[in-house]
C-alpha cells in the first residue's frame, strides 16, 4: 500500500500493544499488518497447550521472549484426570530450546515437566529470567539445582501449587554467590528443608526482592533473621507459624514485621500459634491481600487480626471465619474485593462450624466493591442468592459450592434455580459461575437467557435432561469454558450444538450420557475438534456403541490430533476409528 | 457366593476384588459382570462405575483421590488442602500439638474437641459394601467392635466371630486392641473385621 507507515514505526506503535486480544486484531488487518505483528511479539499465550505446537507457534512467531502455556483441564486439581494423561512440556522446550535462544520467561499451568525439561532451559536459554510452575508436576528438587546453578539472570522462581518429588533441601545452595537478579521466589510448596544458612544469604545478597514465599519447614523464630535482611519485601509467605510461647521469639518478630514498610501481602501461616498473630499487627492496615486458608485458628483471633486490615482487598481464608467474622469483615474491611473461604472439614457429614449463607449476605452488602467469590458452605437459600444479586451487581466470578450433593433450598426445599437465576440475571458482567446444590434445568435456562459475558461455567450433579445442555451451548455468547460432571446431559444437547465447540476452548464431561457413538459422530462432523474419550475400562468398542463414556475432553485445535495419549484416551476421528476396528 | 443388598445383585466374595467401595459414583448405565464362575451378574443400581485399580482396597491409600465419601473429586478441594484437612483432623486441637498456647483459655488452632470427626472405612471380610463411622464417637475398643458386628448384621450368637484390625499411619494392618484406646484413634487409617479362625 502506497500510503503506509514505515514498517519501524508499525513496530514501535505496535510495541505499545501488550494484550493478545489487540495483538490478535491487528494482525488481522492486512498481510503486511501481519507481517508485522509477527516478527515483534514476544509474549505468547496458550490456553490449551494442544490447540496448537512448537513447530506453527515458532513458524509464526520467531521472536519470542515469554511463554505461558497451560495444560491439564481445570478437573485434573480434583483427580479427575487420570495419571498420564498428557501436557508434557518437554516437546515445547525442546524445539524453543532450538528456536528461541533469547527466551527469558517461561510460565506453565498444570503440565508435567520432568528434571530433563528443567536442565534443558537451565543449559538452553542464556538470559533466562521467569520460571513459573502452577500446580506442575513431574519434577525433583534436582531438576531446581539445574536452575539455580546456570541461570545466571534468574529474576523469579515461582512453584506454585506444584507437586515436587522433594529429594532435598539442597538444590537451593546451588545458586552462586554470583546471583544477585531475585525479585520473587516462592517455594512453599516444598517439603524438604532448605538449608536455612544458604536461604538467608541468597535473600541478603538480593537487593531486588520483592517476594518471598517459603516453605513450612521454616521455624517461625528464623523468620526475623529473613525479614530483617528483606525489609523492602512487598510480599511475604511464612512458613509454620508456631514456636513454643516465648517473650523474645514474639517481640523479635513484631520487630521484624514492623521494618516492613512495603508489605502488602501476606500468606502461610500453616500450624498456626494464635499467640503469634499479633507479632502482624504493625503491618495489617498497609496489607491489601491475606491468605490464611491455611491457618487452622478461630475467632476471636482470627477475626481481631482480619479486622484490623482496613485495607484489604482479597481474603482467603477457612470458614472457621464462621459468619460472625464474615460480618467483621464486612465492617471493617470496604475495599474487599475477592474473598475465597474454604473448608476446614470437607469431609465431615455435619458443619463443624457456624457458616452460613448469612456470612456471604453480610459481605455482599458490606463491601461495595467485591466482585469475586469462591465460597463453600452447607446450606443455602433461594433469598439469600437474590440479596447477594441485588447487592452486588458488579460481581465477576462467582463460585459456590454447597458441600452436600443436591442440597436445596434449607427454607423452601426446591431447587436453588431462581436464586442462580438472580445471580445472573443481575451480574451483568459475570465472567465465571460454579454451581451446586439442588438445581433443575430451569437453572440452565437462566444462565442461557442471561449470562452474556459468561466465559466458565462449572457445574456438578445438576440438571434433568439435555435441555439443560443445550441451553447453556445455545445460549452462552461468550462461553469458553465448559466443565460437567454426574449430569444427566446426553447426545442430542451435544450434537445439536456441534458447531459452538468451535468457538470454545474446550469442554469436559465426566459422568454424563455422552454414547460412543455421538463421540464418533461428533469427531466426523468437527474436524477441527479434538474428540477425547477417557475410559479406563478399556476400549469403547467392547462395550455397545450406545454405552455412555466414562469421560470427555473436546478441545479445538490447529494442531490435529496429539499421538502422546496414554492407553486410557481415545481419539475419535477417522483415524481412530480405523485403529480401534 | 450371592449376596443381595440394596436390591443389587453382587458377585459375592472379595477376595476375587470386586469390592462396592472400589465403585465410584458414575454414569448412568448398567455393566454386565461376570464372576470367576462367568455368571453373567447385572449390576442393575445405575450410578455405579467399577474401578479396577483398586481391585483390593491396597492401592486405596496411595490413590490421590483421598475422598472419604465415596466420592472422587468432591467436594472440589485440591490435593494439598485434603492434605491439611487430614493434618488437622488427627491433632484433635486442630493446631500444633506440641506448642503450648497462652492466654485467654485459647485453643491451639482449629477444630473445637467434641465437634472433631474421625471418619474411617470399615470394611467386614466377606462383605462387598464398606462403612463408615466417626471413631470419635466411641470411647472403648468392645463399644466399637459391637457395634460393628452389628452395624454390618452379625451377631455372635450366631457363632460368626470376629477380629478387628486396623491399618496404621505407616501403612502397617494391626490387630486392634494392643495400644491404648486414644493413641488407637490417633493412628488409625481404616478397619476392618476379619474372621476369628481359633473359634
Amino acid at each position: 500500500m502506497a500510503y503506509s507507515f514505515p514498517e519501524e514505526v508499525l513496530e514501535h506503535v505496535f510495541s505499545f500493544l501488550s494484550y493478545d486480544k489487540d495483538r490478535n486484531a491487528v494482525s488481522l488487518v492486512c498481510k503486511s499488518w501481519y507481517e508485522i505483528e509477527r516478527w515483534c511479539r514476544r509474549k505468547i499465550f496458550i490456553g490449551n497447550c494442544y490447540a496448537v505446537n512448537p513447530r506453527i507457534m515458532i513458524r509464526r512467531f520467531p521472536e519470542v521472549r515469554s511463554i505461558e502455556l497451560k495444560g491439564k483441564p481445570h478437573f485434573a486439581d480434583f483427580n479427575l484426570v487420570p495419571e498420564g494423561w498428557g501436557a508434557y512440556v518437554y516437546p515445547w522446550i525442546l524445539a524453543m530450546s532450538k528456536s528461541y535462544p533469547l527466551l527469558e520467561e517461561i510460565k506453565l499451568k498444570r503440565m508435567v515437566i520432568t528434571d530433563e525439561s528443567l536442565e534443558l532451559i537451565a543449559k538452553s536459554f542464556k538470559n533466562f529470567k521467569v520460571l513459573v510452575l502452577s500446580s506442575c508436576d513431574g519434577f525433583t528438587t534436582d531438576g531446581l539445582a539445574a536452575i539455580a546453578a546456570n541461570c545466571r539472570n534468574l529474576r523469579e522462581l515461582d512453584l506454585g501449587e506444584s507437586e515436587v518429588e522433594d529429594l532435598s533441601g539442597h538444590w537451593l545452595s546451588h545458586f552462586p554467590d554470583s546471583c544477585t537478579s531475585l525479585v520473587s521466589l516462592n517455594i512453599a510448596c516444598l517439603v524438604s528443608e532448605v538449608s536455612f544458612l544458604a536461604l538467608e544469604r541468597l535473600v541478603a545478597r538480593s537487593p531486588n526482592l520483592r517476594t518471598l514465599r517459603i516453605n513450612r519447614a521454616v521455624p517461625l523464630e528464623k523468620l526475623p533473621y529473613l525479614l530483617r535482611r528483606t525489609s523492602q519485601l512487598v510480599e511475604f509467605g511464612t512458613g509454620a507459624y508456631s514456636a513454643d510461647v516465648r517473650s523474645d521469639y514474639f517481640s523479635n518478630l513484631t520487630e521484624a514485621f514492623s521494618g516492613c514498610k512495603q508489605l502488602k501481602c501476606l500468606s502461610g501461616f500453616w500450624d498456626v500459634v494464635p499467640a503469634y498473630l499479633p507479632a502482624i499487627y504493625p503491618v495489617c492496615s498497609r496489607l491489601t491481600s491475606l491468605n490464611l486458608s491455611y491457618a487452622t485458628c478461630q475467632n476471636p483471633e482470627l477475626g481481631k487480626l482480619i479486622s484490623q486490615c482496613h485495607n484489604l482487598q482479597r481474603l482467603w481464608v477457612l470458614d472457621y471465619i464462621e459468619d460472625f467474622g464474615l460480618e467483621e469483615l464486612a465492617a471493617n474491611c470496604k475495599d474487599l474485593q475477592e474473598l475465597r473461604v474454604f473448608p476446614s472439614d470437607p469431609f465431615a457429614a455435619e458443619p463443624n462450624v457456624t457458616l452460613t449463607e448469612q456470612g456471604l449476605v453480610a459481605v455482599s452488602d458490606g463491601c461495595p466493591k467485591l466482585q469475586s467469590v469462591l465460597y463453600f458452605c452447607r446450606q443455602m437459600t433461594n433469598a439469600a442468592l437474590f440479596t447477594i444479586a441485588r447487592n452486588r451487581p458488579n460481581m465477576i466470578r462467582f463460585r459456590l459450592c454447597i458441600i452436600e450433593l443436591r442440597t436445596p433450598d434449607y427454607l423452601t426445599l426446591g431447587p436453588l434455580d431462581a436464586g442462580f437465576g438472580a445471580i445472573v440475571e443481575n451480574c451483568k458482567e459475570l465472567r465465571r459461575l460454579s454451581l451446586s446444590g439442588l438445581l433443575t434445568d430451569r437453572v440452565f435456562e437462566y444462565i442461557g437467557t442471561h449470562a452474556k459475558k459468561l466465559e466458565m461455567l462449572s457445574i456438578a450433579f445438576a440438571g434433568d435432561s439435555d435441555l439443560g445442555l443445550h441451553h447453556v451451548l445455545s445460549g452462552c455468547e461468550s462461553l469458553r469454558k465448559l466443565e460437567i460432571r454426574d449430569c444427566p446431559f446426553g447426545d442430542k444437547a451435544l450434537l445439536s450444538n456441534a458447531a459452538k465447540l468451535e468457538t470454545m476452548r474446550s469442554l469436559w464431561m465426566s459422568s454424563c450420557s455422552i454414547s460412543f457413538e455421538a463421540c464418533k459422530m461428533l469427531a466426523q462432523k468437527m474436524p477441527r475438534l479434538n474428540v477425547e474419550v477417557i475410559d479406563e475400562r478399556g476400549p469403547p468398542d467392547t462395550r455397545p456403541e450406545s454405552c455412555p463414556v466414562e469421560k470427555l475432553y473436546i478441545y479445538r485445535s490447529v494442531a490435529g490430533r496429539r499421538f502422546d495419549t496414554p492407553g486410557y484416551v481415545w481419539t475419535m476421528g477417522e483415524e481412530a476409528a480405523v485403529r480401534l476396528s | 457366593m450371592m449376596e443381595l443388598q440394596l436390591g443389587l445383585a453382587l458377585c459375592g466374595n472379595s477376595a476375587k476384588g470386586y469390592n462396592l467401595d472400589d465403585f465410584k459414583i458414575g454414569s448412568f448405565e448398567i455393566l454386565d459382570v461376570q464372576d470367576e464362575n462367568n455368571v453373567q451378574v447385572l449390576q442393575t443400581l445405575p450410578l455405579l462405575v467399577w474401578d479396577k485399580d483398586d481391585a483390593d482396597g491396597h492401592n486405596e491409600s496411595q490413590r490421590k483421590d483421598g475422598d472419604e465419601n465415596g466420592m472422587v473429586g468432591w467436594p472440589p478441594v485440591n490435593a494439598l488442602r485434603k492434605k491439611l484437612c487430614h493434618q488437622s483432623r488427627h491433632r484433635p486441637y486442630g493446631g500444633v500439638m506440641n506448642y503450648v498456647t497462652v492466654k485467654n483459655g485459647g485453643v491451639g488452632g482449629g477444630g473445637r474437641g467434641s465437634n472433631c470427626y474421625k471418619y474411617v472405612k470399615v470394611k467386614m471380610e466377606g462383605i462387598g459394601i464398606a462403612r463408615k463411622i466417626d471413631l470419635s464417637s466411641f470411647q472403648s475398643y468392645g463399644t466399637l467392635t459391637d457395634t460393628l458386628i452389628s452395624m454390618f448384621g452379625k451377631s455372635r450368637e450366631n457363632g460368626d466371630v470376629y477380629k478387628l484390625t486396623y491399618q496404621d499411619k505407616e501403612g502397617d494392618w494391626l490387630l486392634a486392641g494392643d495400644v491404648p484406646w486414644r493413641t488407637f484413634v490417633g493412628s488409625v487409617q481404616r478397619l476392618k473385621l476379619i474372621r476369628d479362625e481359633d473359634y
